[in-house]
Parts: C-alpha cells; sequence; structure tokens
C-alpha cells in the first residue's frame, strides 16, 4: 500500500515583476509504498528542496497532488496544517533545528508538549526512544554541550517520539563527519527495517546507497530511479555513482 | 599611510554595523546628554534661591551618581552585546591576516569614533533640550521661575572625564575579550548557545530581604523629620532589591516552575518557561532600569505636581487670614496694639479694601522634649537628644479660642482641650514637667492664626487650650527660666480678611509696613512683623514652580532614556528570536501559536517593570506623603489623584511605547 503517492507536481516561481518564468518542478509522479527508504538525488538547483518542501506541506505546488495516507495535502485547512504536519511528519534537518534554550531532554519531548500529552506518557516516550537511539545519558545536557552527530540522534529522536507515518530528512548528514555519518546512516536503516518510512534529499552517494531506492531529480523532472535490491551498500554506491557521472556529463539515457 | 587606513577601517566597520551601532551611538548621546544635565543643574546657582535649595542640589548630586551607575552599567551592557554580534567579523578578519594588536587598534579607533560622536551630539543634544526644556515649562506654568539657564563648564569638564574614562574602560574589556579569544571560536561566534543561567538562591534571597527591609523603612517611618534620610536609604535598598530580583530571583522562580514537571510540561509552560529563563538573563538588568527609571519618574512628577496643585491650600494653610500682624510679649497682654490695629485698618480702607473678618488673641509658642507619656524642658537645647524628639507647644486661652471659634465652652483651671497637627498626645494627661493637666477634649480642627504658623514647623506640633492668662504666664516663666536667650514668646495675633485685588492688598502690605516704621514700631524680633497672604504666596508659587519644573524636567528625562531602553531591547530581543522562531514552525508550531507565545513573553518582559513600578510606588507612598508634610501638603488625596493620574498618564505612555517597538520586532523576526 502507498502511503505517498505524488501525482504530476508542477511547481512554477514567477519573478517578483511578473517578467520570467521559473519551472523548479514539472510533472512529478512517484509513489512511497508502506516500511519504505527512498533517497532523493539531484544536483543544487534541481528542484530537490522544492519537492520535499511541497510534500512537507511547507510550500504548494501550482499543479498536481500529494496524498499521505490517503489524505489529500491541498484539503488541509490553513489552521490545521501545523497540527497535521505534527501528527503525521517528522522532519531531521541539515542543520539540527535545535532549540538552544532547551535541554536536549525537553527538545525532544517539544513535539508531545505541542500534542497535549500529559507528563508521565511524555516521560515514558522520551524513556524509551532515548534507549533506542543511544542518547540516553546526554539527555540533561544542552544542544551546544554535545557533538554534531549526538545533536542529530537528537533530532532524529524528536521527529520519531510522535510515531509519524513518514520520517522527511533533508540532508541530514550534511553537517556530519564521517563517522557520524555512518551511525546516523546505520540508524536509519535500524529505524526502517522496523518499519518506519523514511524520505530522504541527499547529495550524499554514501547516504543514497544506505536507501531501499533512489530517484534522480535533474531540472524540475524525475530523471531516473533505481532499486537497490539485493545489493550491498557498495555495489550500490557505484550504481548510484554511475549515474550521477551520467546525469552530470549531460547524455540521454539509453532504455 | 598605515595608521590611515585603520581609521578608514574603522569608520567602516561602523557604517557596516549601522544597525546595531545607530541605536548604540543615540544610547550613548542620551546617556551624555542626560548627565551633563543632571550635572548642569545640580550646579545652577539659580536653585539656591528656591525653599530648601541646598537639599534639591545634594538630591541632584546623588542623582547624578546614581546616572553615573547607570551609565557604566548600561553602556557595558550594549556593548558587550555590540561585540559579541561582531565575533564572527572580527574571527574573519583574524584569519585573514589581522592580528589580534590591530583588531585592538581597530577596535579603539571605533571606539574613539563612538566617543568623539556621542560626547559633542551629546553636549549639543543636553544644551539644546536643556533650554527647551526651560522655555517650554515656563510657558506651562505660565510664570517666572528662578532657574536661569546657562552652561556649566564645570558640568562640560566633569562629563567629558567621566565618559572618556567609561570609553576607555569599554575599550579595555574589548581588548581583553579579543586577547583571550582564539580565532576559531571568534568565527564560530554567536553560534555557540548562550549558557543556561544559573539559579543563584543567596542573590535572589538577598534581593527579597533588601526589598522587604526598603519597603518596610518607607511604610514604618514616622516621623517626617528622619523622613527624607530614611527616604535615602529605603530608595537604594529598594534598587539594589529590584536588580537582585530581576536578575536572580526571575531566575530562581522560573528554575523552581520548571522542576515541578506536570507544571512545566504543558504547552503555554513550557515554551514560556524556558524563553523566559533566557530572556531574563540576558534582559534583566535593562528591565530593572526601565523599572527604576520608570519609579523614579511617577515618584517625581506625582509629588511636584500634587505641590504645584495644592499651593493654594498651603498657601491658606500657612497664611490663614489675608493680612495678620504679629506682636512679641514677654507677660500676657502687656502691650496694647491699638494703634497698630488702627494703622492695618486704616491703611486697608485707603487702599479700598473691606474688612470682612478679623480676630485677635495670644499665643505661647515653645519646644519640649517628649519623654515617656509626658514633656519635659531641658536645659540647653543641644543636649536634648534626637530632633525626632522635639514637639511644638501652643497655648492659647480659652477666652481667645471661644471668640475665635465662636462656641462658649468652659473649663477648670486644671483641664484643656488639645489640637495636634501630626502625632496626637496618646495618654488622656498632658504633663510637662511639674505641670499636669487633664486633657477633656482632643480637637479634630482648629482654624486659626497659630495653626498656620505651626503648619510650616517641621515638628509635631500641639495647640493646646487652657483656661486663664496666669497660666499662660506661668509656662512663659518656666520655659523662659530653662531655655534663657533660646525661650519662646507670646504673640499677640491680629489677623484680618479682606475684599479685594491683589495689586491693593500688595501696595496696603507695603504701606503697613513703612507705617510701622513711622509709628516707631518697626519689624523687628523683639517687637513683631506683618504678613500677607498675597505676598507671602507669590513666594510659595516661586517655590513650587521650581520644584515643579524640576520633577518635570527630570521626569521627562527619565522617560526619554526608557524609551531608548525599550526601544533597544526590543531589537535585541528581535534578532535573537528570529531563528527560534523558524525552528519553533519547522517543528509543528503554528505561525499563530509561536507569534503569540513571543508576544506573551514579550509582554511580560515589558509590562514586569511597570508593575513593579507601580508596586514601588504604592510602597512609597507612606514615605512621600511624610515628605510631602514638610513641604506643607497634607492633603494627601490630592497627592493620590496626582499619582493615579501620572500612573495612567505613564502607562498610556509606556503602551504607546511599546505598540511602536513592538512593530520593529516584527519587522526583524519576519525578515
Amino acid at each position: 500500500m502507498a502511503i505517498l503517492e505524488v501525482k504530476s507536481l508542477n511547481k512554477i516561481y514567477t519573478t517578483r515583476f511578473g517578467g520570467n518564468q521559473v519551472e523548479a518542478l514539472s510533472n512529478v509522479s512517484f509513489l512511497v509504498e508502506q516500511g519504505e527508504y527512498i533517497a532523493i538525488m539531484g544536483e543544487s538547483g534541481s528542484g530537490k528542496t522544492t519537492l520535499l518542501n511541497i510534500l512537507a506541506a511547507l510550500d504548494t505546488p501550482t499543479g498536481g497532488e500529494v496524498i499521505l495516507d490517503g489524505k489529500n495535502l491541498s484539503t488541509v485547512k490553513e489552521k490545521q496544517m501545523s497540527a497535521f504536519r505534527r501528527d503525521n511528519l517528522g522532519f531531521v534537518f541539515q542543520d539540527f533545528n535545535l532549540l538552544d534554550t532547551f535541554s536536549l531532554y525537553d527538545n525532544i519531548s517539544l513535539p508531545l508538549v505541542l500534542m497535549k500529552k500529559e507528563y508521565p506518557e511524555i516521560r515514558d516516550r522520551v524513556e524509551t526512544i532515548s534507549y533506542k537511539l543511544g542518547i540516553h545519558e546526554l539527555l540533561r545536557k544542552f544542544p551546544y554541550e554535545v557533538s554534531g552527530g549526538q545533536k542529530q540522534r537528537v533530532a532524529v529522536a524528536r521527529a520519531l517520539i510522535t510515531e509519524p507515518k513518514l520520517i522527511l530528512a533533508d540532508e541530514p548528514t550534511g553537517a556530519l563527519d564521517s563517522s557520524s555519518t555512518d551511525s546516523l546512516l546505520n540508524l536509519f536503516n535500524k529505524i526502517n527495517e522496523e518499519g518506519q518510512t523514511i524520505l530522504m534529499v541527499t547529495h550524499s552517494i554514501k547516504a543514497a546507497s544506505h536507501a531501499g531506492r533512489v530517484l534522480f531529480i535533474k531540472d524540475g523532472e524525475v530523471f531516473h530511479q533505481i532499486y537497490k535490491g539485493s545489493n550491498s551498500n557498495q555495489e550500490m554506491y557505484q550504481k548510484i555513482s554511475d549515474t550521477l557521472t551520467f546525469i552530470s556529463t549531460g547524455g540521454e539515457l539509453d532504455e | 599611510m598605515s595608521s590611515f587606513f585603520y581609521a578608514r577601517l574603522a569608520a567602516s566597520n561602523i557604517k557596516k554595523n549601522r544597525q546595531i551601532y545607530v541605536p548604540y551611538i543615540i544610547t550613548c548621546i542620551i546617556t551624555i546628554a542626560f548627565y551633563y544635565i543632571m550635572k548642569s543643574l545640580s550646579l545652577n546657582e539659580g536653585l539656591d534661591s528656591l525653599y530648601g535649595g541646598g537639599t534639591i542640589r545634594q538630591t541632584l548630586g546623588l542623582g547624578c551618581n546614581v546616572v553615573m551607575i547607570f551609565a557604566v552599567i548600561f553602556l557595558f551592557y550594549t556593548n558587550s552585546f555590540l561585540m559579541k554580534r561582531r565575533e564572527k567579523e572580527f574571527g574573519l578578519f583574524h584569519i585573514l591576516g589581522m592580528e589580534k594588536k590591530h583588531l585592538m587598534r581597530v577596535t579603539g579607533i571605533e571606539t574613539l569614533y563612538i566617543a568623539l560622536l556621542g560626547l559633542s551630539f551629546g553636549f549639543l543634544f543636553g544644551i539644546v533640550l536643556d533650554k527647551t526644556m526651560f522655555l517650554l515649562i515656563l510657558r506651562v506654568l505660565g510664570r517666572e521661575v528662578s532657574l536661569g539657564f546657562y552652561i556649566s563648564r564645570e558640568a562640560i569638564v566633569s562629563t567629558i572625564t567621566l565618559f572618556l574614562a567609561i570609553f576607555f574602560l569599554i575599550f579595555l574589556n574589548t581588548a581583553r575579550r579579543l586577547g583571550f579569544s582564539k580565532p576559531i571560536e571568534l568565527l564560530k561566534g554567536s553560534n555557540v548557545g548562550e549558557k543556561e543561567p544559573r539559579a543563584n538562591w543567596l542573590f535572589a534571597i538577598a534581593g527579597v530581604l533588601c526589598l522587604g527591609a526598603g519597603y518596610y523603612l518607607a511604610v514604618t517611618v514616622q516621623n517626617p523629620v528622619t523622613a527624607i534620610m530614611v527616604f535615602f536609604v529605603a530608595v537604594i535598598l529598594v534598587i539594589a532589591g529590584t536588580y537582585l530580583l530581576f536578575t536572580a530571583g526571575s531566575i530562581v522562580l522560573l528554575k523552581l516552575l520548571r522542576a515541578n514537571k506536570r507544571y512545566y510540561y504543558k504547552t503555554r509552560h513550557f515554551i514560556g518557561i524556558s524563553g523566559m529563563l533566557y530572556r531574563m538573563k540576558q534582559n534583566a538588568v535593562g528591565l530593572s532600569n526601565i523599572c527604576i527609571l520608570s519609579t523614579m519618574v511617577l515618584v517625581m512628577v506625582s509629588s511636584t505636581t500634587a505641590l504645584m496643585i495644592g499651593s493654594d491650600d498651603l498657601v491658606s494653610t500657612r497664611y490663614p487670614y489675608d493680612f495678620t500682624y504679629y506682636g512679641y510679649e514677654t507677660h500676657y497682654g502687656d502691650i496694647d496694639y491699638a494703634n497698630r490695629e488702627a494703622l492695618f485698618d486704616q491703611t486697608l480702607e485707603n487702599n479700598g479694601l473691606t474688612k470682612t473678618e478679623s480676630v485677635r488673641f495670644r499665643i505661647l509658642n515653645f519646644t519640649a522634649v517628649k519623654e515617656g507619656d509626658g514633656f519635659t524642658i531641658r536645659e540647653g537645647i543641644d543636649s536634648a537628644g534626637f530632633l525626632e524628639d522635639f514637639e511644638e507647644m501652643a497655648f492659647i486661652t480659652l477666652d481667645d479660642y471661644n471668640r475665635s471659634m465662636g462656641e462658649n465652652i468652659t473649663l477648670n483651671d486644671d483641664e484643656v482641650m488639645v489640637y495636634s497637627n501630626r502625632s496626637k498626645i496618646k495618654s488622656d494627661k498632658l504633663v510637662l514637667d511639674d505641670f499636669e493637666f487633664k486633657i477633656v477634649k482632643q480637637l479634630q480642627a482648629f482654624q486659626c492664626v497659630g495653626s498656620g504658623a505651626l503648619a510650616s514647623n517641621i515638628t509635631s506640633s500641639h495647640i493646646i487650650v487652657v483656661k486663664s492668662p496666669e497660666i499662660i504666664d506661668a509656662l512663659y516663666e518656666y520655659q523662659k527660666e530653662r531655655y534663657k536667650d533660646m525661650a519662646g514668646g507670646i504673640d499677640y495675633i491680629y489677623g484680618v480678611d479682606v475684599d479685594g485685588e491683589d495689586e491693593a492688598q500688595l501696595s496696603a502690605y507695603e504701606q503697613i509696613r513703612a507705617g510701622l516704621g513711622q509709628l516707631g514700631i518697626p519689624e523687628n524680633e523683639a517687637v513683631g512683623r506683618v504678613e500677607s497672604r498675597v505676598e507671602g504666596a507669590q513666594g510659595f508659587y516661586d517655590i513650587y514652580g521650581g520644584l515643579f519644573f524640576i520633577g518635570i524636567f527630570l521626569g521627562l528625562l527619565f522617560t526619554v532614556a526608557m524609551i531608548l531602553l525599550i526601544y533597544y531591547k526590543q531589537i535585541t530581543e528581535g534578532y535573537y528570536d528570529r531563528e527560534r522562531y523558524v525552528i519553533m514552525q519547522n517543528v509543528g508550531m503554528s505561525q499563530k501559536d509561536v507569534k503569540a507565545s513571543i508576544h506573551s513573553q514579550i509582554l511580560t518582559v515589558f509590562f514586569l517593570p511597570l508593575i513593579t513600578a507601580g508596586i514601588h510606588l504604592f510602597f512609597a507612598y507612606p514615605i512621600v506623603e511624610k515628605i510631602l508634610a514638610i513641604l506643607n501638603l497634607s492633603n494627601t488625596r490630592l497627592y493620590v489623584y496626582c499619582t493615579i493620574g501620572c500612573v495612567a498618564v505613564f502607562s498610556l505612555l509606556y503602551v504607546i511605547i511599546y505598540g511602536w517597538t513592538a512593530k520593529l520586532y516584527y519587522a526583524i523576526v519576519k525578515k
């Protein structure tokens, strides 16, 4: 069953004085199955970020629709949008987006507090998730006291704690060193194996090679996709690398 | 060549950062102007001609010190905020090859620019403001006040010295920060998270104690004479308490709230408490400044306004009759005043003034020292202890009382009636060494000339009605023997009310004085004197006009300082909140909720000082009331109305300032 349906999305930006029109996305369609782990790759300016913003309901498409778990995003009222986003989506950002006035504990519990959960439930869920992600020792600390990798784990914990239908990750490894990147990607694989659907936008071949499927976007269109299947991470890495070389040298893909 | 390069770099640095430098420079200008005006006012010789001018100058001198401390704290604080925002820039310069000593040189030149700009515009602004305010208030008052406008060289020198010293210290502090920092840390600069504030219980408790002690002093002070001294102590305690409570107390309170998990983990409290913790850490000093300034403005403006409005009241308390003659006697009824009264009546008539009422009676006045329930007269006033224990005794005869009040009361030899202007006699007996009387009645009101003269006396006074002139003579002799040269006398009082123009009254007054000279009874200590209400009132208006001027003047100045503070705070908050705003939306708070939450925090931050100022004002009431009593204002209701009026106007102004600066805030946040 598809948890996310993206149907012929268009996004046209008009410059301020109404002169030039820029097509950021054109006729983008794909399905994400329950429990899938998808990476979306593309160069800067290819439309990745626009796509992610539309999926996150932070931006509205010019045409086409996004259906999350049977619900068309365009039918969600503006007022309920924040709540809808909070209840259904979990976000992981490149620069963590942790609030430095909150302890890590409070950062993780923020979505639950916003959902008006009672304290005992908050406590139990924060406890469970922090053990699972190996950050239990750190909870009393503040964001400025821990490393980038630890911050990103906290951000993942915050995204997971609401048990969202879909995790949207925007360049999650972008600000991490290589060992933190490895451990974060392993963490994503682990939660994906437990059934969590993940959609990740990335530049990094390494990050993409951990995903079950990679979509390539070029000039606002879905250009190509690769399934991992039974390939190992290394084989997947090679395939992605070849595809990217191919795209950047500008050739048409043989059918 | 190279020094020219640094000078240009410094100038372009300030220009590049004008968004944060413009408010800083304005702050410097205002602070300098502010200090200059206070200083020049405290040196203004025009003040000496005012009633209590010495005290006012002393007070202004103290005020200068307060402004000085305020200036140091405030400028240091704003500068450190500036430097923090510029750390990244310094880091970049560093990496581009500038050494620390070069950076120090650049910041040194920058500081010099700021100092020069601040001082020149500060003086310009200060002098212009001095003059404008003077003219403005003159127009409002509609009459001359005895404060001239002048440029004080001494004030200019002292301002330059002080502020150059402050700027030098600021520069040293910046240099110290640069000296100890590492380039990479600078480059990260403001990205490094703000540390969570620590709860300092000791300071919080000290704050509560200071504030409590200040309030206690203000509420319990009994004697108007000691009130002024106590007032200063109380003010210092309350200022200290406010600073401590805003800085340490608020953090302790918020941490306690946070420790209560079930309370803390609710949407509103969650965001609010943690937000406030950091806001208070950054803003506590600024907010206490706003609070203290507001309190000062309110106390000053409301009390001087009350004095100004109440001056008619004051005049009629002090001068119960249009014309009064005081004659001094050594024995009850030993002098004949017929020729003087005739001179009065004749001169008044000559000036077209109709006599509407007249009284004549005698009164014995002397000072006694309170001892237990009774009073005593000791030899030598110096050895008599504290001024606090002095009370004024005034004796009149029953005949005079009955005549002036139109009553028909009888008393025995050992019975008296008592009217007390401030503290009542609690016992039912009046004991003065060997004299003992039974108090048969405490009088509530007693309108006669004597009470007017007593009203201007700062000590507690008692008017005692005794049966016969013989008793007064006996008392007179007794105190004369004790006090010798300092003894009080028996005053003969002739009071007249008239109908007529002020001009006529003034000329009649002069003519009476001249006439007395011709009669061979000039005005002097041994014989007597004349008072005219109209003439006296002019002096009163002069005095209170001057006080009112100072009150309004300083009130406006403090208000301007406060507006700047609020403006500065809003901008600071704006930059600080911008990031949080975005993150919270990303995490799933709706824009509306984020806005509401931040708005409520900002509201708390800005209205906390106003509310605290209100509380301060409430506790200051008893002591201010007593100080006003010294200045002859006993109409406390008037003071209350003035205070309420001032608070209302001030709050309105505050809300307007807040609304205006809040717009700036949202403009920054939404960018």
